[in-house]
């Protein structure tokens, strides 16, 4: 006994002294350091002191594994700690305060002392034992405790009454990396001579889901494997007065063309999806009538026949590459993926007008079959090929190939918001002659609600080169009615080696009503000179209702 | 007073060392974290634990497992590091860890689902948020028991304290304005709406009327003065002057701004538009837009380091880079394939994120200049979120 009283002082002795090593250690490194971090501050601030001592039965032998309890009487915070073979307990690191210390013994509280007062860097030695008079001691502790409990279940079963949620454990499959040895034994973790190999495994996990939440789950998990749908249908109309020139034809006419894509879209393997659209169109638009050099209502190029439904495309789009890499495959519209500018690229919400919707240099006429590939390194800079049938009634595609190179680079220059800039190079052999063209595309914020375009593009013809130009300005939020809307002002000149010219100015303003209705108005003027002398020029007020869903 | 001999002095020497070694031992049995800012607590939603790894060894330290259908949502530490809290989503209660020994050491009845918290900046208020009981549970960390509940907001998400504790900020995701709570009393003092519905939003029900998707969280500036708070459904940011409590502007932002990030130097603040698949980078001198940068779907989190913004794209396994210093994209850093990414924390030095990876269970750290990643497998099942002491990117979904 007295041996065991001197090894414990030896040990307290030792605590010290390593205490005062710590100290002296911390003294020279704070010394040499600069001064510690906030955090480091406050945690030397949290000082803890200790409980020790040993639990024995009414005969004076040590009480083997049992658990005694701190709870620290003003939060309530709890510690516990197990004794061991000789019946000795510690708690080494409890917060300084109060303590209730507890034993309980098959179920029973076998004793119970309130208010040990803890220290900062202090140990106190509690020595229990275990009795009749400590037991009965414990017991009103325990009626208490019982009548705390009661007063839990029955904020708990309040709890229960306000949040039903459904509690069955949830399951679900994971691809996971095992190891399979010789034997085809299969081992979480590397072994010698295990191979890697990959498995698929359910496993089961305690996830309490509502009943709101498991439904909205069921819903997506279905609509990833079905096929989406999307239309994207717009009705415009457009009424052309004459301002100059003597024709007379299409003078106080008015125009309305409707449109309607039907979008397919289908999930087919990893980063690989099929779609399909499918239009049709019916009316008259100012193009039957006015014939300008360029389209005065971009739908009218997805015109084949009035009231026919035309597959302008179908194809297979895959990412390679750490999805760095796009492939798309099929019927296409390979100018859709080119010169895409930000500000005049989409006849269904911004400029009308062909010639402020796409560069008319790129010079392809109809879809067909391609294949379109881009790269994108997500550093700003783009690199894209294309190559497509340029004239559907060829019988091969050798002597109808039509191919379209561009790189484009994303970035904001001069303290400006972020502008891309675009270049161009394309090739048709569809004629006798490889025709070739080149262009550019640039958008560039000023503001957050200001952007300017501009286009330029140059082609060779069979009488020397064509150039078309196109510059505008866009404007969101700020100068607007609603926070959604968008118009702009846009300019546009094409020049050819035959002497035609065209001279184009439109302006429009997009109201974005809902998420999924947009209503703009429309003015366009359109200045025409087919010939030296001849010359004619309209104004064309116009409406478009569009709606994307 | 003699002197003590050589001899007995290296011998006396020699038996501290080895007394204390002994001692340090013992002292260790009880202590499982000596420094809080060593380790990453990793919040696991379905093995319903708080688990800490060692910052240096990537090791697993410990865990504490809360009881079956807990599923923790966020995981935070008391300023001053004793205490490490998370609200059980799914029981109602908020769950109180000693850092040192790793005892969960009190469990407190809150509110229906409490989610995201804060503490007050002296460590004694632990305000956690119940969105579904529209309330705020308020926290004693002196006496470790629920003092108040604060009721009137509408599905409450983040909490933001001002720097010197006198009043709190709700992010509402159910409504368009921000509530002022008055620490002192714990009371809700007003409502700042960020910026008004449009008109035109009575023609279009299907979103205006169907759910609101409102403020996430009320962000700080570097100086606490203003506060950014993005709106959902009206695609704005609004700053809050915090003297004034009132909106000074208004800034559009892309479509469905999910919430707003703040850089660490505090000259941008990133919202992650998940509406348009877009980033806006928000100019704090100018309060405007600097740039709108294309990134990825279904964006979590936005975490700085290295002079550059990582941003989470939960569903496509990819983490979008971007250099703070030109305003331009710098890559992307794939993670997996098939894989579900949560949220991450930044380290203190802003050299490292940690990536919670759920699918996998584990934790994707990643070198902020080498874009490296380092994988810690199995951390827990489903890990939703990481945190670290002191780290500026202390966030959760």
């Amino acid at each position: 006994m007295h041996d065991r009283v001197r090894l414990r002082k030896i040990i307290k002795m030792c605590t010290d002294l390593a205490r005062v090593a710590a100290a002296l250690v911390l003294c020279g490194s704070t010394a040499a350091a600069q001064p510690p971090a906030m955090p480091a501050q406050m945690n030397m601030a949290d000082h803890r002191g200790a409980v020790t001592g040993r639990v024995r039965n009414a005969s004076g032998a040590g009480v083997v594994d049992a658990t005694v309890t701190a709870v620290h009487a003003e939060n309530g915070a709890q510690f516990t700690a197990t004794t061991d073979a000789e019946g000795a307990y510690a708690f080494e690191a409890l917060p300084i305060g109060k303590y209730d210390l507890s034993i309980v013994l098959a179920g029973l509280t076998a004793f119970r002392q309130r208010g040990i007062d803890v220290a900062a860097d202090r140990s106190v030695q509690v020595d229990i034992v275990l009795n009749a008079a400590s037991a009965a001691q414990a017991a009103e502790g325990e009626r208490l405790e019982l009548l705390q409990k009661i007063a839990t279940l029955e904020q708990r079963i309040s709890d229960l009454e306000s949040t039903t949620v459904l509690s069955e454990p949830e399951t679900r499959v994971r691809r996971v990396e095992v190891f399979v040895d010789d034997s085809g034994n299969e081992h979480d973790e590397p072994v010698p001579g295990a191979k890697p190999a990959v498995t698929y495994r359910r496993e089961r996990v305690y996830r309490r889901q509502t009943i709101s939440e498991k439904i909205e789950e069921a819903l997506e998990e279905a609509g990833k494997r079905s096929v989406s749908v999307g239309v994207d249908a717009a009705i415009g109309t457009q009424v052309a007065g004459r301002t100059q020139g003597l024709s007379s034809l299409a003078h106080n006419h008015a125009y309305a063309l409707a449109s309607a894509d039907l979008f397919f879209t289908a999930g087919l393997a990893q980063n690989t999806l099929f779609f399909a659209d499918i239009v049709g169109l019916s009316g008259s638009p100012p193009d039957a009538e006015i014939p300008t050099l360029t389209l005065l209502n971009g739908y009218t190029a997805r015109l084949v026949r009035q009231n026919e439904l035309n597959l302008r495309e179908a194809w297979l789009r895959t990412e390679l590459f750490g999805q760095r890499l796009a492939l798309t495959a099929g019927r296409l519209d390979l100018t859709n993926y080119f010169d895409a500018n930000a500000v005049a690229n989409d006849e269904s919400t911004q400029f009308l007008s062909d010639a402020l919707v796409n560069n008319q240099m790129l010079g392809l006429a109809s879809n067909g079959t391609g294949v379109a590939a881009e790269f994108d390194a997500k550093t700003g800079f783009r690199f894209k090929f294309g190559l497509q049938q340029s004239n559907t009634e060829a019988t091969n595609l050798s002597e109808s190939m039509y191919t379209l190179t561009e790189a484009g680079y994303t970035f904001t220059p001069l303290a400006l918001p972020e502008g891309t800039y675009r270049v161009w190079f394309r090739t048709d052999n569809s004629s006798a002659t490889t025709r070739k063209g080149i262009g550019v595309s640039v958008d560039q914020k000023l503001s957050p609600a200001v952007a300017l375009f501009g286009r330029y593009g140059t082609q060779e013809g069979d009488l020397g080169r064509d150039h078309f130009y196109s510059a505008g300005v866009g404007f969101q939020s700020g100068l607007i009615f609603n926070p959604q809307d968008t118009w702009g002002v846009g300019y546009a000149q094409m020049e050819l080696a035959s002497g035609e010219r065209e001279k184009l100015a439109e302006g429009f303003y997009n109201f974005h009503l809902t998420e999924r209705l947009r209503l703009s108005f429309h003015l366009t003027h359109v200045l025409d000179a087919p010939g030296v002398d001849a010359k004619f020029g309209y104004l064309l007020p116009g409406v478009r209702l569009q709606a994307a869903f | 007073m003699s002197r003590p001999r050589p001899l007995s002095l290296a011998a006396g020497g020699l038996g501290a060392v080895v007394l204390a070694a002994l001692a340090s031992g013992l002292h260790a049995q009880g202590v499982k974290i000596s420094d809080p800012t060593s380790v990453v607590m990793i919040v696991n939603r379905d093995s319903n634990d708080i688990a800490f790894m060692d910052i240096k060894t990537r090791k697993m330290v410990g865990s504490v497992f809360l009881g079956n259908n807990v599923n923790p949502h966020m995981v935070m530490m008391s300023p001053d590091g004793r205490y490490v809290v998370t609200g059980g989503t799914r029981a109602n209660k908020a769950f109180i860890i000693d850092t040192r020994t790793l005892q969960l050491v009190k469990v407190i009845p809150t509110d229906i689902a409490p989610e995201h918290l804060a503490f007050s900046p002296d460590s004694r208020w632990y305000y956690q948020g119940n969105p579904d009981g529209d309330s705020i549970s308020v926290i004693d960390m002196q006496s470790l028991s629920k003092i108040k509940t604060i009721p009137g907001f509408v599905e409450p998400l983040n909490v933001t304290f001002l720097p010197d504790g006198s009043k709190a900020y709700v992010g509402n995701y159910g409504a368009h304005w921000v509530g002022v709570v008055d620490v002192r009393r714990h009371e809700l003092l007003k409502k700042i709406q960020i910026a008004e519905v449009p008109g035109v939003a009575k023609l279009d029900p299907g979103k205006y009327l169907s759910g609101i998707k409102g403020i996430n969280i009320a962000a700080p500036s570097y100086d606490g003065r203003y506060l950014y708070a993005a709106d959902s459904d009206l695609a704005v940011v609004g700053v809050i002057d915090t003297r004034e409590d009132k909106v000074v502007k208004v800034i559009r932002v892309g479509r469905d701004p999910w919430r707003i990030y703040m850089s660490h130097d505090g000259k941008y603040g990133i919202t992650a538009n998940n509406g348009d698949e877009t980033i806006s980078i928000i100019d704090t001198r100018t309060n405007s837009v600097a740039a709108t940068l294309e990134a990825g779907p279904d964006m979590t989190g936005v975490n700085f380091a290295g002079g550059k913004a990582f941003v989470i794209s939960s569903t496509s396994g990819f983490v979008y880079v971007y250099d703070m210093q030109s305003l331009k994209p710098a890559g992307r850093i794939k993670i997996g394939t098939n894989i579900q990414l949560e949220t991450a924390t930044t380290d203190t030095a802003d050299q490292k994120i940690y990536l919670a990876e759920s699918t996998n269970h584990e934790v994707v750290i990643i070198d902020a200049k080498t874009h490296a990643i380092e994988r810690v497998r199995n951390v827990g099942l489903f890990p939703w979120g990481t945190h670290i002491m002191d780290s500026k990117d202390n966030y959760c979904h």
